[in-house]
């Protein structure tokens, strides 16, 4: 789809928030940060609660009923936020707004989201983009873990344990999600749970030795993907105290 | 029964009793399901059936709004399993930490009810073994034998105590608030569930507290008061508490109030100018009006704790964020809806 008008600049007060819709029925929240126009998905992933009701200081967003908040300029979680906003970029002609292309799942993901184009661009040329039915196994534990994914849509269910004796381990349904992280640590050449596609999926592939490759050349980008990383293993460690 | 829970991060399986509601079940075995009222209103507990089936205890429950029936969505604290279930929570779960208080089923008598104002009553209620739980949290209440729980803050604190104080407001739809109000109760007993809430104190948090309570919210706000003197806790950090009501015959708890020596208390009258020569401060204007008047440049190393109606809550968050600046795991809430 091409170029999709959102609204006109002077609709967005300063340091200020609206939902508009796009050309073509997408529903979005613009954000005028200092005359930085930034746009996101209107309502709050946590409970569907509209953004634009939220609270916006210039930089920070906060969606008021249960105060998630993110970076308005990557759509980041910041402090109690669970899950980051699904990033729409806005580009400027004129006096209006208009919707480019949607991030990648790679733009708009976890671990990946913000960093420079150049690096981005190099992880996307490692990445394979593959499509499976639903009931597809992606791997069983043991297999060696090579590739991490980046999950663009569907679902991924995970079970842990052997043969008769297995337990949920949790599952991936957003569009950025990355799962197989074993392949970017020392130590654990192996997988620990089996990754099943539940419906229809389409994942990114990427290698996990290629990848470290490329942000060991730009250690300021990876050292950013390795604090994201840590805090998204501590997630599956943290006890309910922690948040 | 068994129930197993798929959360985003991993799986749990527990039993529930016959009729028992799913939310309860989980969190009596130990694992913290998603909830904010646990009583139907907000939606928050809102689980999906993977296989087997619920029954709803309340159709009509507010929080419904919440969930698309179509798609297999239902409230974990409205609706009992009916067979082996399996169903998926889209958050992650995590067990209770080691030191948390899991909440039970209980029954307790009611003892030494009381008018407080035109509006509001006290009362205690008293269980044969100790009751636990952490200051600021609340538990759910309903007459034994009367469907439908409300749940309701402490206004007390003790360690290994068998007595829990409430206060409750008058309602005219108020399930539990009309059977207090609608006789003489003591003696009666009462089903209890919990304790419940995340908005708690403790001690170890080391900063300063500011307090803002709009209405009944008042009484959370004496249980941390009451946890934080025991603890000596004002001897090192500052403490402030802004009580919203609107005119003096609202206004409850202060001679109580008067003692807390090392807290700044200030009751607010959004309707009435306010009355002379008091041991208290009195200052007219809605409550999160005058905590911002009064905090302005006093919000460095603090936690606040907003309870109240939802209206007053909002406001009083959007003061603390935009504001005072502080960050939201130094905002904890409770709104009374």
């Amino acid at each position: 789809m091409g170029k999709r008008l959102v609204c006109q600049v002077a609709d967005i007060p300063e340091n200020g928030l609206k939902e508009c819709e796009a050309e073509g029925g997408l529903k979005l929240v613009v954000a005028n940060a200092g005359g930085e126009f930034y746009g996101f998905q209107a309502v709050c992933p946590h409970q569907d609660v509209p953004l634009c009701e939220g609270l916006f200081d210039g930089s920070t967003l906060t969606c008021h009923m249960h105060l998630w908040q993110w970076d308005i300029r990557t759509g980041e979680p910041r402090g109690i936020a669970e899950a980051p906003l699904q990033r729409y970029p806005l580009s400027r002609e004129g006096d209006a707004l208009y919707l480019g292309a949607e991030g990648t799942a790679l733009d708009v993901g976890e671990l990946f989201n913000g960093l420079a184009p150049s690096i981005l661009e190099k992880l996307a040329g490692l990445a394979r983009r593959e499509t499976h039915e639903a009931g597809a196994m992606l791997y069983r534990p043991g297999d060696p873990a090579e590739d991490f994914f980046v999950l663009d849509s569907g679902r991924v269910e995970f079970l842990v344990g052997r043969g008769e004796r297995t337990a949920p381990g949790g599952f991936m349904l957003k569009k950025g999600e990355v799962f197989g992280w074993a392949a970017l640590l020392d130590g654990y050449p192996n997988r620990i749970a089996s990754a099943r596609c539940l419906e229809h999926s389409s994942l990114l592939r990427i290698n996990g030795k290629s990848a470290l490759g490329v942000l060991e050349k730009d250690p300021g980008a990876g050292f950013v993907v390795m604090r994201r990383l840590a805090a998204l293993i501590a997630r599956y460690l943290a006890t309910s105290g922690v948040k | 029964m068994r129930i197993q829970v798929n959360a985003r991060n991993r799986g749990y399986d527990f039993e529930a009793l016959p009729g028992e509601k799913v939310l309860y079940a989980g969190l009596r075995a130990g694992i913290d399901l998603p909830y904010e009222c646990a009583t139907g209103t907000c939606g928050t507990c809102k689980a999906k059936v993977v296989s087997g089936r619920v029954r709803d205890g309340w159709a009509e429950a507010p929080g419904k709004k919440f969930v698309k029936p179509a798609a297999n969505e239902f409230l974990m604290c409205q609706c009992a399993a009916e067979e082996g279930l399996t169903l998926e929570v889209s958050k992650f779960v995590y067990p209770m930490d080691a030191g948390a208080c899991v909440p039970q089923k209980c029954i307790g008598t009611v003892r030494n009810s009381r008018a407080l104002t035109h509006d509001v009553m006290g009362f205690a209620l008293e269980f044969e073994e100790p009751r636990d739980f952490d200051a600021g949290q609340f538990v759910l209440l309903a007459p034994e034998g009367v469907a439908g729980y409300r749940g309701y803050s402490m206004c007390n604190f003790a360690r290994g105590g068998r007595r829990l104080d409430f206060i409750v407001k008058r309602k005219p739809d108020g399930g539990f608030s009309q059977w207090l109000f609608g006789g003489k109760r003591d003696g009666a007993r009462v089903e209890t569930f919990g304790p419940l809430g995340k908005a708690t104190f403790d001690p170890a948090l080391g900063k300063n507290l500011l307090l803002i309570a709009g209405g009944s919210g008042i009484a959370g706000m004496m249980s941390i008061l009451a946890r934080a003197e025991e603890a000596q806790y004002f001897a090192r950090h500052r403490g402030w508490l802004f009580f919203g009501v609107r005119t003096m015959r609202d206004a409850f708890f202060l001679d109580e109030l008067s003692r807390y020596s090392g807290v700044d208390v200030t009751i607010a009258l959004s309707e009435e100018d306010p009355p002379q020569n008091t041991r208290l401060r009195f200052e007219r204007g809605l409550v999160h009006e005058v905590a911002k008047r009064a905090m302005a440049g006093k919000y460095q190393d603090v936690r606040a704790y907003v309870a109240g109606p939802p209206p007053a809550v909002d406001a009083a968050i959007r003061v603390l964020l935009l504001e005072a600046k502080l960050t939201t795991d130094n905002i904890r809430y409770d709104k009374y809806s």
